[in-house]
C-alpha cells in the first residue's frame, strides 16, 4: 500500500520527464535535418 | 527574499521585489531574444498563422502540451485532488488530456479536405457559408479572450501572493511580456517559445513534486494520515468524484477540442503525416504534467492543510511556501509564469488568425485580402486583445456567465461541425438552426428558466440522454467506423435512459451540457434529412487556399482556383 501510493504520486513527474526527453531528442533531430536542407524549423 | 508578516503570516513565502522582477524580466527577456532568431522583416501571412504547415514532431507536440497546460490546469487539478482525494487529479488531468486525443482523428480529416486552412471557421465557411462560419469564429474569439483574461489574472494572483508587487503590476508585466515576443512573428514565435517554456514547466515540476513529497514527510506521512480521507476520497472509483468532476469534464472533451482555435491551429501547422504521433504524445505529456501537479492537492489533503481564506487556488502556493526552499519557490514561480505565458501567446495567435482569416479575409475583403493589410489586422488584434485582457483581468470581473455560454455554444457546435465533414447532406440552415435551438434549450436548463419537474424535466432528461449517446457515438467514430459509432451511441442512450430519467434533473450542469449536444444533433440530422443538397467535399481544397499564394497569382494575372470556380458557376 505504501509503495503503491508512493508510486501513484511520483510516477507522473517521471512520465513528464520521459516525454520531455523524447521531445528534446526529436527536436535535435529535426534541427539537424533542417540545417542539412537549408530550411527553417518554423 | 523575505518572509511576509501580515494576517496571512507564514502561509506564503515571498520572493523579494528584486528577485521577482529578475525572474519576470529574465523570463520574458530571454523569450523575446529567442524570437529574434526567427524574425523576418516581411513575415509571410500564412506562416504568421500556421507556420510552414510542416512543423516537426518535437516542436508540435511540445507546443500542444504547453498551450493546453494553462495556469488553471494545475490549480484546478490540485483542487480536484484536495476535494475528491485519490481519484481527483485523474478526473481533471485525464479528461483534459483526452481533449487532445479525441480531436486528432477528426483533425486529420479537416487537414485532408483543406490542407491550406488556417482556422476551422474558414473551412466551415467553405463548407456552409458565412452564418455558420461566424458562429464558429465568434465562439472561438470569445473563448480565447476568456482564456487570455484568466491567464493574465493568474499572473496577477501569483505575483501578488508570492511577492511584494501587486496584482495589477503582475498583470501588466505578463501582458506586455507575452505581447512583446508574439507580436511580430505570430504563431511562429508561439510555437518556438512553447518548447522553451515547456522545458521550464516540466523541469520545474519534476523537481517540485518529489521535493514537496519528501519534505512533507514522504510515504510515512501519507500512511499516517490516511485517516484524513473520507470514504469517497479514499475510493479510487469514487462516485462523487465521477459525477461532480469527471463526468461534466468528460462531456466537455469534444466541445473544448472543437471550440478552441489553438488546437485547430496546431492541427493545420504540424506536418500532416505527424498529426497522430504529435497528438498522442501531447495527450500523454499533458496528462502527466497536470495529474502530477494535481498530486500536490492530494498531498495537501494528507497534511491537513487548510487553504487560506478558503480559496482553493491557494493550495499549491501554500504547499510550495511550506515545503520548498527558496530556490524551489522560484522554480514554482517560473512554472506558473511559463504555463500561463505559453497559453496566452497561443491565444493571441489564435485571436489574430481568426480576425485575419474569418473577419478580414473572408468577410471584409470578400475573399481577396491584401496580405500586408492582413498582417496588420493580426498585429492590431494582438495589441487590442492584450489591452482588453489586462483591463478585464485588473477589474477581476466575474466571468462565470460568459464561460457558461461559451461552453454551451461549443457543446452545441460539436455535432454539426464534425458531421459536416463526413455527411454531404448537412446544410447551412441545419447547422445554424441546430446551434441556436441547442443554445436556447441549454439556457433554459442551465438557469432553470422552466421548473425542472414533471414532463419538462423528463423531456430534458430524454434530450440529455440523446446527448450522452451523441458524445459516445462521436468519440467512437473518431477511432472506428460509422456503424460501430451508431451502435455505441444507441447502446449508451438505451442503457442510460432508465437511470437518467428522474435523476439527471438534479445535476443542472450535466443536464444542460448534454441537452446542448442532444438537441443540436437531432435538429441538425432532421433538417439535413429533408434537404436535397449533396456537397462535393473536393471543393473545400479549392476554396481554402494559402493567402500569400493566391495574392501572388492575382498579381501575376493568373486565375486563382477560387476565381476559376466562380467563373464555372
Amino acid at each position: 500500500m505504501k509503495l503503491l501510493l508512493t508510486t501513484y504520486i511520483l510516477v507522473w513527474p517521471a512520465l513528464s520527464l520521459g516525454v520531455l526527453t523524447l521531445l528534446i531528442v526529436a527536436l535535435v533531430r529535426d534541427m539537424r535535418a533542417a540545417r542539412r536542407n537549408g530550411e527553417g524549423m518554423v | 527574499m523575505r518572509i511576509i508578516s501580515n494576517m496571512q503570516e507564514s502561509a506564503f513565502f515571498q520572493l523579494s521585489t528584486s528577485t521577482t522582477l529578475l525572474l519576470l524580466f529574465g523570463f520574458y527577456g530571454l523569450t523575446f531574444l529567442m524570437t529574434l532568431s526567427i524574425r523576418q522583416r516581411n513575415e509571410n501571412v500564412d506562416s504568421y498563422m500556421v507556420s510552414n504547415s510542416a512543423v516537426g514532431f518535437g516542436l508540435s507536440a511540445a507546443s500542444m502540451i504547453a498551450t493546453w497546460v494553462w495556469a488553471a490546469s494545475f490549480y484546478a487539478s490540485a483542487t480536484s485532488g484536495y476535494r475528491y482525494g485519490l481519484s481527483g487529479p485523474i478526473h481533471y488531468g485525464l479528461w483534459g488530456a483526452l481533449m487532445i486525443l479525441f480531436i486528432y482523428p477528426f483533425g486529420r480529416r479537416f487537414r485532408e479536405l483543406a490542407p491550406e486552412a488556417h482556422t476551422l471557421a474558414e473551412v466551415i465557411k467553405a463548407r456552409h457559408g458565412s452564418s455558420s462560419q461566424l458562429i464558429m469564429a465568434v465562439s472561438n474569439l470569445v473563448g480565447s479572450c476568456i482564456s487570455l483574461m484568466v491567464n493574465f489574472t493568474a499572473a496577477g494572483a501569483l505575483v501578488s501572493v508570492l511577492s511584494p508587487l501587486n496584482f495589477t503590476q503582475g498583470v501588466l508585466i505578463a501582458g506586455s511580456g507575452v505581447l512583446a515576443y508574439t507580436l511580430w512573428s505570430g504563431f511562429r514565435a508561439s510555437v518556438m517559445t512553447d518548447f522553451a517554456q515547456l522545458i521550464a514547466m516540466i523541469g520545474s515540476a519534476v523537481v517540485i513534486i518529489p521535493l514537496i513529497f519528501i519534505n512533507a514527510g514522504g510515504s510515512d506521512m501519507v500512511m499516517e494520515n490516511l485517516w484524513r480521507l473520507d470514504a469517497e476520497q479514499s475510493n479510487f472509483f469514487s462516485t462523487k468524484a465521477i459525477l461532480e468532476q469527471g463526468a461534466p469534464y468528460f462531456i466537455a472533451v469534444l466541445a473544448y477540442a472543437i471550440g478552441n482555435q489553438t488546437i485547430a491551429q496546431r492541427l493545420f501547422a504540424v506536418r500532416e503525416d505527424l498529426i497522430k504521433p504529435t497528438f498522442l504524445t501531447a495527450t500523454v505529456g499533458y496528462g502527466a504534467v497536470v495529474i502530477g501537479l494535481g498530486m500536490l492537492g492530494l498531498l495537501a489533503l494528507f497534511t491537513g492543510l487548510e487553504p487560506v481564506d478558503g480559496n482553493m487556488n491557494n493550495i499549491i502556493p501554500q504547499m510550495a511556501s511550506t515545503y520548498l526552499p527558496p530556490f524551489g519557490v522560484a522554480l514554482f514561480f517560473i512554472l506558473v509564469v511559463g504555463s500561463l505565458s505559453s497559453t496566452a501567446d497561443s491565444d493571441l495567435s489564435a485571436l489574430s488568425a481568426i480576425m485575419m482569416t474569418d473577419i478580414y479575409g473572408k468577410n471584409i475583403a470578400r475573399g481577396k485580402p491584401d496580405p500586408q493589410k492582413m498582417l496588420w489586422w493580426g498585429r492590431i488584434t494582438m495589441i487590442v486583445a492584450t489591452m482588453l485582457g489586462v483591463i478585464l483581468a485588473s477589474l477581476k470581473l466575474d466571468i462565470l456567465v460568459m464561460l457558461v455560454f461559451v461552453g454551451a455554444l461549443w457543446g452545441a457546435i460539436v455535432f454539426p461541425v464534425i458531421a459536416s465533414f463526413y455527411w454531404n447532406r448537412i446544410t447551412n440552415k441545419a447547422f445554424t438552426t441546430a446551434v441556436l435551438v441547442a443554445v436556447a434549450l441549454f439556457t433554459v436548463a442551465r438557469f432553470e428558466l422552466a421548473p425542472m419537474t414533471g414532463v419538462t424535466a423528463v423531456l430534458f432528461e430524454f434530450a440529455a440522454t440523446v446527448g450522452a449517446g451523441v458524445v459516445a457515438g462521436l468519440m467512437t467514430f473518431a477511432f472506428f467506423n460509422r456503424t460501430i459509432a451508431i451502435i455505441v451511441g444507441v447502446l449508451v442512450f438505451v442503457g442510460m435512459l432508465p437511470f437518467a430519467t428522474g435523476f439527471l434533473r438534479d445535476y443542472t450542469v450535466l443536464l444542460s451540457s448534454l441537452t446542448a449536444y442532444g438537441v443540436s444533433a437531432v435538429v441538425c440530422v432532421l433538417m439535413s434529412l429533408r434537404s436535397n443538397e449533396r456537397f462535393d467535399f473536393d471543393l473545400l481544397a479549392k476554396r481554402v487556399r494559402s493567402f500569400q499564394d493566391e495574392d501572388a497569382m492575382l498579381r501575376s494575372g493568373q486565375a486563382t482556383p477560387a476565381a476559376a470556380k466562380t467563373a464555372e458557376s
